[in-house]
């Protein structure tokens, strides 16, 4: 009996330090490559990134932040609605998005104003100095002086699974709009997408 | 003994050849479109990638805006009774790749860009693809297409 335990107590240590050397310790992975980690049921880092990049060249490549009159677009971020099943922030996408349109010399980008509110409050909040005998009357920023913008960039994201005995998908449907705040027309529209496909094991998860 | 050997590793053949997912194209012989073609020494490729995918032409336009469109072609080159038999054995049928765009200002400087990372694709054996990239601002003058297989 003795020696059973013994031996069963040994397999198990033995079983223990098999799997626990599969492990790999924490580190630190390339932002820009392809080893992050690829899930069926998420938007992963990669994915944000390729579709950014599809959107940033295909807004640049339309031409239509470019005005006649020499003045730069005043581009607002709008809203990008999330329907899918996930909790996700659209932010990783919109903020690529401003940098490139902010860096690229057509346009610029306003923080005074979004589809949630304003992305800086301090816009509005300076304004109010003006009751406030602390501050040099003169060097407080006036009402009327900041700009409206031009246009507005809005969208939305779309999942949609599938399910085939132990496969499983995610069709991923990201849909972005940028509208003349002027006209209310849609000057630039386009769609981008992300499929991904898993194979659950026959045994385990 | 000899002949059936031969049909054995003929039947082998064919059942590779068989299972090649290859691609064949047609288009309109009298082109009209004008490209302005540039050097392709501005595309870095490594030499396992140089034997499978043939870069075939560099097209650039320089937009009204001032922004540079680029277009690289590239083919798939792996087709053919013993490519496709090697291919598969290689584990690269259908190959997967990965590029990246850099740009560069009239310095040499890169210019950071919010749109730079790898990107995978897919490559069928005789397909041609066309990768596109925008500069991320009239201030860009070159480019750099870095090509790789994606192995992750």
């Amino acid at each position: 009996m003795n020696k059973k335990m013994i031996l069963l107590a040994g397999g198990m240590v033995g079983a223990a330090v098999f799997f626990g050397g599969c492990g790999t310790d924490p580190h630190r992975i390339d932002t820009s490559g392809n080893r992050g980690l690829t899930t069926v049921d998420d938007i992963n880092f990669k994915d944000w990134q390729m579709t950014a990049s599809k959107a940033i060249n295909s807004l640049l490549a339309s031409g239509v932040l470019s005005r006649q009159d020499g003045r730069k677009t005043i581009l607002m971020i709008s809203t990008v609605k999330n329907s899918t099943s996930q909790h996700i922030n659209t932010k990783i996408l919109t903020d690529k998005m401003r940098q490139a349109v902010l860096r690229s010399g057509k346009a610029l980008t306003t923080t005074a104003i979004s589809g949630s509110g304003a992305e800086d409050k301090a816009t509005r909040q300076v304004r109010k100095l003006e009751d406030d005998d602390m501050f040099n009357q003169a060097t407080v920023q006036k009402s009327g002086t900041a700009i409206a913008p031009d246009m507005s960039l809005a969208g939305e994201i779309i999942q949609q699974k599938t399910t085939l005995g132990r496969k499983s998908e995610s069709y991923f449907f990201f849909h972005l709009t940028l509208t003349d705040l002027k006209t209310g027309l849609a000057v630039w529209e386009d769609n981008f997408e992300v499929a991904k496909q898993a194979k659950k094991p026959v045994f385990g998860w | 003994m000899k002949k059936m050997m031969l049909t054995g590793v003929a039947i082998v053949g064919l059942l590779f050849v068989g299972c090649q997912d290859t691609v064949n194209t047609v288009g309109n012989r009298e082109s009209s479109m004008q490209r302005e073609k540039v050097d392709t020494s501005r595309v870095s490729t490594d030499s396992f990638i140089n034997r499978r995918l043939k870069i075939e032409r560099v097209d650039k336009k320089i937009k009204p805006d001032g922004l540079m469109l680029v277009q690289v072609t590239a083919k798939n080159v792996r087709t053919g009774f013993f490519s496709e038999i090697g291919s598969w054995f290689m584990g690269d049928n259908p190959y997967k790749i990965t590029y990246r765009f850099s740009w560069l200002d009239k310095d040499g400087m890169e210019v950071n860009t919010a749109a730079s990372t790898w990107i995978p694709m897919t490559v069928i054996p005789g397909d041609t693809v066309r990768l596109q990239a925008v500069s991320p601002n009239s201030r860009c003058r070159d480019f750099i297409l870095s090509l790789r297989e994606d192995s992750e």
